[in-house]
């Protein structure tokens, strides 16, 4: 077996070979080249400290390497069905390892879907321990979606992308690598609405609204009950954008969830967050 | 003889659909991504959408979304056929307005039956 950077591979044998990854996995979620081009440039995926398991000319497994400032991620690990139980996941994260500790980070992060359990024993005895667990959540378009009439808004006013990457900024709880500010500043066309209610609770939610998918939804609750504010938010949001299926990843297990709910999201899955710090050179 | 679009990505799941339904009188068409199923329904109008909810360039659900506001399929029922856990399935498959839900891998023997009931041939 020989470890190959992935950046001597195109995107087409890439997703080829992590789609190839992922069709007995617990989530299915294949990708295309346009999904795994946006994926790399959003969450700052380096290709060349990325690798792919190679046995002559067959790809075995890959993984990649996201990095900012003082932390690496490790992402999209996974073996072929032809390479499983050959060691070929430990060697990918030796190598995924060892580029962390090149690059002289502090912190080397990533998730696992919860219920994988393969994947979490490999990051255990890798030295990864869990931080939190992390929700993804869909929401079900509603063409009738409309405000509860028990909710009395005062106003609600519009921000654009730059408004947006502002408030992102001011967030007290630390997000998650998909949702830090790093991989906003890579999303076009980010749009914000901040929510006053009459009784002087606050909020805002920035979100990105294509033409099928509202995703990247974020909310903050500055002033009042976190899960009522963030059900108030949501409720301005999809009564705006009533056609539009939604998807937000990686929110935290917290009281806003509950207003998520409340707005009509429902829980797909969950993933466990993991870290291990780097040894001290 | 009634048609039915199989919206799926992944070709031995494809093909595996196919086989099993191979000695029944259907038409069956394939998309093998979301943008073509969408395209494919609107043009055929089969009776029935068979739709694996992970696929590689738009979310099946997004897909679900669209064709349930097409005027012209609003009665096409839509039957998610996914390896998503049965009780995720199942909540998806409502969430969504899907007309049922077959979770993976498809249980040959019951699949015809199972078609044939969301056809109204039952």
């Amino acid at each position: 077996m020989k470890l190959v950077p992935a950046s001597e591979f195109s995107f087409e044998q890439l997703v080829d070979a992590y789609n190839q990854t992922r069709v007995d996995y617990v989530v299915p979620m294949p990708m295309n080249v346009a999904r795994l081009q946006e994926y790399t440039r959003v969450y700052d995926v380096n290709l060349s400290r990325s690798t792919v398991a190679m046995n002559g000319e067959v790809m075995l497994g890959l993984g990649m390497l996201g990095i900012r400032d003082g932390r690496t991620w490790i992402t999209r690990l996974g073996v072929l069905p032809n390479g499983r139980r050959q060691g070929v996941g430990q060697a990918i994260m030796d190598e995924l390892l060892e580029q962390s500790f090149a690059l002289h980070t502090s912190t080397i992060w990533l998730e696992v879907i919860k219920g994988n359990t393969p994947a979490h024993k490999l990051f255990c005895k890798n030295g990864f321990t869990e931080t939190r667990e992390l929700i993804v959540a869909r929401r079900a378009p509603n063409l009738k979606a409309e405000i509860p009439d028990d909710l009395r808004i005062k106003s609600v006013t519009p921000l654009d992308h730059e408004d947006a990457l502002m408030l992102l900024s001011h967030r007290r709880k630390r997000p998650n690598w998909l949702n830090e500010i790093e991989s906003f500043y890579h999303v076009k066309n980010l749009s914000a609405l901040v929510v006053e209610l009459i009784d002087g609770a606050r909020g805002w939610v920035t979100y990105h609204a294509g033409l099928l998918q509202l995703t990247r939804v974020s909310v903050e609750v500055t002033v009042g009950d976190p899960a009522e504010v963030t059900a108030a938010v949501l409720h301005v949001l999809h009564q705006r954008h009533k056609r539009q299926d939604t998807i937000t990843e990686n929110l935290l297990d917290d009281a806003a969830w509950e207003g998520f709910k409340a707005a009509g999201y429902f829980e797909a899955f969950r993933r466990i967050e993991m870290k291990r710090p780097a040894p001290e050179s | 003889m009634k048609t039915i679009l199989q919206i799926e990505d992944n070709l031995a799941n494809k093909l595996l659909i196919e086989r099993v339904l191979e000695p029944h009188p259907y038409r069956l068409l394939h998309a093998a991504d979301g943008e073509t199923g969408v395209s494919l329904a609107l043009e055929e109008k089969p009776d029935l959408i068979l739709i694996d909810m992970g696929l590689p360039d738009i979310d099946g659900q997004t897909v679900v979304t669209l064709l349930k506001q097409i005027p012209d399929l609003e009665n096409v029922p839509i039957v998610a056929v996914t390896a998503w856990p049965a009780e995720t399935a199942e909540k998806m498959a409502r969430q969504y307005g899907c007309d049922g839900c077959i979770t993976k891998p498809i249980d040959v023997r019951q699949f015809p039956s199972q078609i044939a009931a969301f056809l109204g041939n039952e």
